[in-house]
């Protein structure tokens, strides 16, 4: 597809949960599978928007008629969330890291923030709207195909989590509700799917680089606005992953065209992004009348002051690899992982850092898929093994037996593993060479590693057995 | 802005100017005369901060819901103007909706380039049903009859009374709506007992049209609870349903709890339930409401949808679909309705606590009080005996005084016993009333409202424990508590 012919204009939005405690209360922002304690029933009305007149996308809900439950516990959610009582003042741990997140994507933060009422009737929101403040405008990002704005980055609660929907009820679960959420709007200049999907990367890869954001199924999801020529502004919401971007694009802009092509009207209209990335229908285009200042908070002044900008991931792989000599995809996952190889460098200093790095990294999977066991607190368990690795007590080849027994439950006796000293290998090897001449060096090697297993080196080993052989 | 020093017949004087834009041409204009003689650098640098803080904007020209382009040091923002409850912050609200602060101080410049649409909230059009049974209500004020001020941003008394039926257009297929009086729009913590009365003629006049059923009050919900203990003694002969009602949830949200508390409230009038009552959610979910008497009823929570709560007795009804009656009730007759509004507005309503120091009722004295409700501990008591600070002397100097002093429970449940321990007895015989089971509240309405009518002290005990309007309940049942 031409996409410049096709005048393709595209944005995205990104909301991102970050790890702190909900937005406006003191709850944990967790998400809970066992049986909820409480189970209430609300309706919802439609009322006057900001205009006063009812909004579209409103009373578009409003006909259905429906009764919202909505699920609690004991524990983890309050008051807030099931509407009983006010919002408590902003999380200004989230406020903060949103900050810092819009300082990344170069955006100028306001100088005070107004959290605003965002009119919201599907239920999913216990009081009927949405909190949602904009923290910061003005932003960009540059890609390889030209730079792209970012308008605008709001910090948001999260929405309740749908769990049943029946003919004339929904059921939502409140431990998302109130779960801040950053949301990143791009502006309309992306031009192609691929961009689509390098823009979206680069945004996700700053938003993890704070190490404050929620990993995992759910905790980012990214949204898409397409148009071409004679279409119009169609909104995509949910997108599953990135790799799906560029389809979901391509698909809307088919979908478009026939309907251009059909000499009918394009809807401007909120769809939904299906598994297959193909979209269907969730609703109008809400109208621009759905915001009003929540007048239950004060406007918060911003203040930039004391926030760092964490380094960005892709620099950190950079500079493990660069400063290691690891491996590209073993520097990635040092930094993924979070592991501090500097401390570990500095604390083993007989140990190669590629060894120290690949038994963090690689040597858990291979327990899991050689030997089908897992070592809990993997970290802290190697401690001692990387010591006596470290005082050259045991031999390299003797780590993953023991990791295997610590696993297993078992005492570990490293005397055991106790590496032999050269003298003793050597008068093996010559005593072995001598009663045995008829062994090539191959079979010498295996019969020198199986009787001292798990012991010695085996480049030591052959070292010397090339001194008598 | 700057400062300008003229010379006028040899004295110095200081005046604060600024650059401004009108018709399009750049001119000065003096913000602020600063002051006279000799001024030193930093008197003159007090006098300008003084004055820099004086609203910027209106001297520039844009007042709120004007469209602007307000210039920064580091950027232009376009947008509505948005009033500010902050003198240092200019807010406004941006295309995208949302609002935003911009400090005033980096305002460079403001130019109005339009001015936007009125807020209009829209009105009730559904046709009214003749046939149906007709009610008038009463809107007071109070969250159920506020909403966003979008052009101030808070929230105010905008709504008319008509746009409540605009929540809830299903209230035209339960009653038809005669009339919609306003007597006043306050929040119900600014109330007072001339506010009761005025209320209590308003629904009298209404319950006496013979075409009204009943009578629907929409109110704050803070002190709602003794507004209806005031309209319970107010109105004697009751011969309608006089129902209050409330939102804990304010109308410009989906969520607001309007909707069900006026359908459920529109039924209970046009019930045959001769009562003052309170009816509003009786649960947090969206599901029935109760009809709660007005003289045993009590705010329990600061935001709860089920806020009130039956204290010492059980709902009169629960309403939802239809009516089902849980207490006795008296019944609507043809009687004529009787205001009965006097009341002596000089009483107290004083807690007692431990340390508490008696010589609050010295004040109370010394101000010439009529009369004092005190919530006493548990079954009555407050400190006496070997108490560092004795109440007992302070209370017979009361009484003595010619103070009607009365004991409610602070509590709330349950009823107030002399006769335990003996200090309570020796309060008694001192000519302390005891008024049982009744709410604190309660209590104090109807003290002020007995002492309006009664100077006689005997009379004005008999009158104090007679059961008037329902506040006292002889049999507290065991599933009353925390009901």
């Amino acid at each position: 597809m031409d996409y410049k012919k096709l005048g393709l204009k595209s944005g995205i939005e990104i909301h991102q949960q970050l790890d702190t405690n909900k937005l406006f209360c003191n709850c944990p922002s967790e998400l809970r599978d066992d049986e909820p304690d409480t189970r209430i029933k609300r309706k919802l009305s439609a009322v006057a928007g900001e205009t006063g007149k009812i909004d579209i996308a409103a009373a578009h809900e409003q006909k259905k008629k429906r009764f919202y439950a909505y699920e609690a516990y004991d524990n983890s959610t309050c008051e807030v969330e099931l509407d009983q009582a006010p919002p408590r003042l902003i999380n200004e741990e989230a406020l903060r890291i949103a900050l810092q997140i819009a300082l990344m994507l170069n955006a100028k933060p306001v100088d005070y923030v107004q959290v605003m009422r965002k009119t919201v009737v599907d239920g999913s929101n216990t009081s009927g709207f949405q909190r949602t403040a904009l923290i910061a405008r003005e932003g960009y990002v540059e890609t390889e195909s030209g730079r792209v704005s970012i308008p605008s980055v709001c910090l948001e609660e999260d929405a309740a989590r749908r769990i049943t929907t029946t003919k004339d009820s929904v059921t939502f679960r409140l431990d998302r509700l109130g779960i801040p959420l950053v949301e990143i709007t791009t502006g309309p200049e992306i031009i192609s799917p691929e961009q689509a999907k390098e823009v979206a990367a680069y945004i996700g890869m700053v938003l993890r680089s704070t190490g404050k954001v929620k990993r995992g199924l759910g905790t980012i999801r990214q949204d898409v606005n397409v148009s071409i020529k004679k279409g119009t502004r169609v909104e995509i919401k949910g997108v599953q992953d990135l790799k799906s971007i560029p389809d979901v694009i391509e698909n809307e802009i088919q979908r478009q065209l026939e309907i251009i092509n059909s000499d009918k009207k394009v809807d401007k209209e909120v769809r939904k992004a299906n598994k297959d990335n193909s979209t269907s229908y969730l609703r109008p285009m809400p109208g621009p009348a759905r915001m009003y200042p929540e007048t239950d908070l004060p406007p918060i002044k911003t203040t930039i002051k004391g926030i760092e900008l964490p380094k960005l991931l892709t620099e950190q792989f950079k500079e493990i690899e660069e400063k290691h000599k690891l491996s590209k995809e073993l520097s990635q996952q040092i930094v993924k992982q979070g592991i501090d190889l500097d401390k570990y460098v500095k604390k083993y200093k007989n140990i190669p850092v590629n060894v120290i790095a690949s038994t963090l990294v690689e040597t858990p999977k291979e327990l899991k898929k050689r030997f089908g066991v897992e070592v809990e607190d993997f970290e802290k368990q190697v401690q001692p093994i990387f010591e006596k690795l470290n005082n050259d007590e045991i031999p390299r080849s003797a780590v993953l037996e023991i990791l295997v027994e610590i696993a297993e439950g078992k005492k570990v006796d490293y005397l055991k593993y106790k590496t032999a000293s050269t003298d003793e290998i050597e008068a093996e090897i010559k005593k072995l060479v001598e009663e045995k001449p008829e062994l090539n060096i191959g079979a010498l090697m295996g019969v020198i590693m199986g009787k001292f297993k798990g012991k010695i080196d085996g480049k030591q080993a052959m070292e010397i057995l090339r001194k008598y052989k | 802005m700057y400062v300008e020093k003229k010379k006028i017949s040899g004295k110095e004087y200081y005046y604060l100017k600024a650059s401004i834009r009108k018709d399009g041409k750049v001119t000065t204009k003096t913000i602020a005369y600063l002051g006279k003689g000799n001024m030193s650098k930093k008197e003159l640098e007090q006098a300008v901060k003084k004055h820099e803080k004086k609203p910027l904007l209106k001297d520039l020209g844009a007042v709120p819901g004007d469209i602007v382009e307000i210039r920064t040091k580091t950027s232009l923002e376009k947008g509505i103007l948005m009033p500010s409850f902050d003198e240092n912050i200019v807010f406004i609200k941006l295309d995208s909706g949302y609002n935003i602060g911009v400090e005033k101080s980096n305002i460079t410049s403001v130019k109005k380039t339009g001015n936007s649409e009125p807020v209009e909230f829209p009105s009730l059009t559904k046709k009214q049903d003749q046939s149906l049974p007709g009610i008038s209500f009463i809107a007071t004020g109070g969250t159920i009859s506020s909403r966003i001020d979008y052009k101030t941003g808070g929230v105010k008394w905008l709504m008319k009374p008509e746009q409540l039926l605009y929540l809830a257009p299903d209230l035209l297929d339960i009653v038809k709506i005669n009339k919609i009086k306003r007597p006043f729009a306050i929040a119900s913590e600014n109330m007072s007992p001339k506010h009761w009365a005025e209320l209590a003629k308003k629904t009298a006049e209404l319950l006496n049209d013979k075409k009204n059923q009943g009578v629907i009050i929409t109110h704050g919900t803070d002190t709602l609870h003794y507004t209806s203990a005031a309209l319970s003694f107010m109105l004697k002969n009751l011969n309608k349903p006089v129902v209050l009602t409330y939102a804990q949830k304010s109308t410009d949200r989906g969520s607001t709890d309007t909707v069900l508390n006026l359908t459920c409230s529109a039924k209970a009038a046009v019930s045959d339930i001769a009562e003052v009552m309170l009816v509003g959610h009786a649960e947090t979910d969206d599901s029935f409401c109760y009809a709660l008497r007005g003289t045993k009823v009590r705010k329990m929570h600061t935001s709860r949808r089920d806020t009130f709560r039956p204290i010492n007795c059980l709902p009169i009804a629960k309403i939802s679909d239809g009516i089902e009656i849980i207490s006795e009730h008296k019944k609507t007759n043809d009687e004529k309705v009787v205001v009965d509004t006097k009341f002596e507005d000089k009483i107290a309503l004083v807690k007692f606590y431990p340390g508490a120091d008696p010589s609050i009722i010295e004040h109370h004295i010394k101000e010439k009080y009529k009369g004092i409700v005190i919530e006493a501990t548990g079954l009555g008591h407050v400190a006496t005996g070997e108490a560092e600070k004795n109440w007992k002397d302070a209370i017979k100097k009361a009484i003595d005084a010619g103070i009607t002093v009365c004991f409610a429970p602070q509590t709330l449940y349950g009823r107030l016993d002399p006769y335990v321990y003996s200090p309570a007895r020796e309060l008694l015989d001192l000519g302390v009333i005891y008024l049982e089971d009744m709410l604190p509240e309660t209590a104090y309405v109807k003290l002020g409202w007995v002492l309006g009518h009664e100077k006689n002290k005997d009379k004005i005990k008999e009158m104090m424990l007679e059961n008037i309007a329902g506040e006292f309940n002889k049999k507290i049942s065991d599933k009353t508590f925390l009901y």
